[in-house]
């Protein structure tokens, strides 16, 4: 006999169940319609010039190389700079500042700073590093960039750390060793594969981003290296050509958010699959 | 006619015979500020060579007086001893004590195997190298030695290179008491070393125990009387943070002082 009780429960069950099914299926199409979109409009624009020609004007036959190297050389300078502030930021509050006020002010700053809008980020490099110094640079827009990232690498960090479990951290010190290198051995070891995907993520974060960039880096259409100089990057040139009234660079434009979006994709997927336990271990 | 009543009660000791490793006097245990006495006023000795086993209900605190004995309490601000555990007849709860050197000389087993993420020879050679600069083969030798006092050798020789984390619990136990003995210390506290073990790992681990008993002073923390009946010479049975009764083992177990350890030890509370 079907108890009523039961029936009822089961077909709450279904319904939600169905609904939460609904709801991936819904966000899956539109991530797999963009994807398929920047597939279809920018696949047929890659071509090896893409990768050796610098960006021409409309009616010059031209690539991205400038804005490729430019985004590696800005995001470089913005994980130079935010990596190791974030990693070690994160290990005082984890390891050092467990118990401090002091830490509960700097995890509230950095949940501002993580959930800041990038433009302010951005429009802040600009008022301290380009007005200053007159022109745009590389190197501002790598300095915007960190901004962005450290907050990102200092939440995972102390995140990570937090899932080292204490005992770990009593029996280093049970053998008589040293705070710095109970942390470094042992835990950093612990988690390595998780601090390396937070700095990843922030990677994959820095080399998407616009706004920061208009006011810093500026972009620039020709091939550049000096780092106290305008330079183009992806995400700039795409902006630009994308609003472009020329056939030619909206197809390019297509073509460097393929690059773009492709590159992010493969880190995080890198990261993934460096964060998933080996086996054989915990 | 007072000298004679100290001899008379010195006599009266358990172990008075023997050197004492550890002495804790009148020892009080706070886990933070305005927190009650998880310690009140223990006093006790660790007997030179010999193993003593802490025994009570949960809760009673024999892992808090263990932690104390290294120190351990000390990576949690707040937390704080008072009284006098002196160690070879150094107070080791100076607060200018070297912690680093205490804990070389005063090493601890844990209840979880807690193998570092790293390979079964650099778990014992990682403790090594904080003390001593050895060449390879030296080095090579002292793993193996620590590894056969830890009675893992025969199990993991041709597998060195291989995670400890890969290891079963009883390995894994094994090689966190390895790890131990490797930086040579003075003083070995157990806590509760086997209740995570399946039997056949637990009566190697006692067996173990009783081997290492010949150079080491251990302290073991144990839910199992027999376990304290099988490896310790020495038990102390503590209640609500009291020590209630410490003498010889075959003492506690066949002739308590107290009630409340006879009451402990035939099953009747805790």
């Amino acid at each position: 006999m079907a108890n009523s009780l039961y029936v009822g429960r089961r077909a709450r069950n279904s319904f939600w169940a169905a609904l939460c099914y609904a709801a991936t299926g819904f966000g899956l199409l539109w991530l797999a319609l963009i994807l398929g979109a920047l597939l279809w409009k920018g696949a047929g624009g890659l071509s090896l010039d893409v990768f050796t020609k610098v960006t021409a004007p409309p009616g010059v036959k031209g690539g991205l190389l400038n804005s490729i190297v430019g985004s590696l050389i800005v995001t470089a300078i913005g994980l130079a700079l935010a990596a190791p502030i974030g990693i070690l930021a994160g290990t005082y509050l984890a390891e050092y500042g467990r118990h401090s006020k002091l830490s509960i002010v700097i995890r509230f700053v950095n949940d501002i700073l993580l959930s800041a809008p990038s433009i302010v980020i951005g429009l802040f490099v600009y008022q301290f590093c380009v007005v200053p110094v007159g022109h745009f640079s590389a190197a501002a827009g790598g300095f915007a960039l960190a901004i962005i990232a450290a907050p990102i690498i200092v939440r995972t960090t102390e995140d990570m750390l937090g899932l080292v479990p204490n005992t770990l951290r009593e029996a280093a010190s049970s053998l008589g060793m040293p705070r710095s290198l109970v942390i470094r051995n042992v835990a950093y070891r612990a988690v390595m594969s998780g601090l390396v995907t937070g700095v990843l993520l922030a990677v994959a974060r820095m080399a998407g981003e616009t706004a920061p960039l208009i006011f810093t880096a500026l972009g620039n259409s020709l091939f550049s290296v000096n780092l106290t100089q305008p330079m183009s990057s992806l995400p700039l040139i795409i902006y630009e050509f994308a609003r472009s009234p020329y056939p030619d660079q909206q197809k390019l434009a297509w073509t460097g958010a393929l690059i773009v979006t492709v590159a992010v994709l493969g880190l995080s997927i890198v990261a993934r699959v460096m964060a998933a336990p080996k086996r054989g271990e915990r | 006619m007072m000298v004679t009543a100290d001899i008379a009660a010195e006599a009266a000791a358990p172990g008075a015979d023997l050197r004492d490793k550890i002495v804790v006097r009148n020892l009080d245990f706070y886990y933070g500020r305005g927190a009650p006495k998880a310690l009140k006023s223990v006093s006790l000795p660790l007997k030179l060579g010999k193993v003593t086993a802490f025994i009570g209900p949960s809760g009673c605190g024999k892992s808090t007086l263990l932690r104390v004995l290294n120190r351990m309490y000390d990576l949690y601000p707040g937390q704080r001893a008072e009284g006098e555990v002196m160690l070879d007849g150094e107070n080791l709860l100076n607060p200018s004590l070297d912690l680093n050197l205490l804990r070389s000389r005063v090493g601890m087993v844990f209840q979880k195997p807690t193998p570092f993420p790293m390979s079964i020879y650099d778990n014992i050679a990682f403790g090594i190298r904080l003390y001593e600069r050895l060449g390879k083969a030296e080095m090579d030798a002292r793993v193996e030695q620590a590894l056969r006092r830890g009675a893992l050798w025969n199990e993991v020789k041709d597998k060195l290179k291989a995670s400890g984390l890969g290891l079963s619990g009883g390995q894994q136990q094994r090689l966190c008491i390895a790890r131990t003995v490797a930086i040579q210390p003075e003083v070995i506290l157990l806590d509760e070393p086997t209740s995570a073990l399946d039997p056949i790992a637990t009566a190697r681990i006692e067996e173990l125990i009783d081997e290492l008993s010949d150079d080491y002073t251990i302290a073991i923390v144990t839910h199992s009387m027999q376990q304290a009946a099988r490896v310790s010479d020495f038990t102390a049975f503590m209640y609500l943070g009291e020590m209630i009764e410490f003498d010889h083992t075959k003492t506690v177990f066949t002739t308590p002082r107290d009630k409340r350890t006879q009451d402990y030890i035939t099953g009747r509370f805790g």
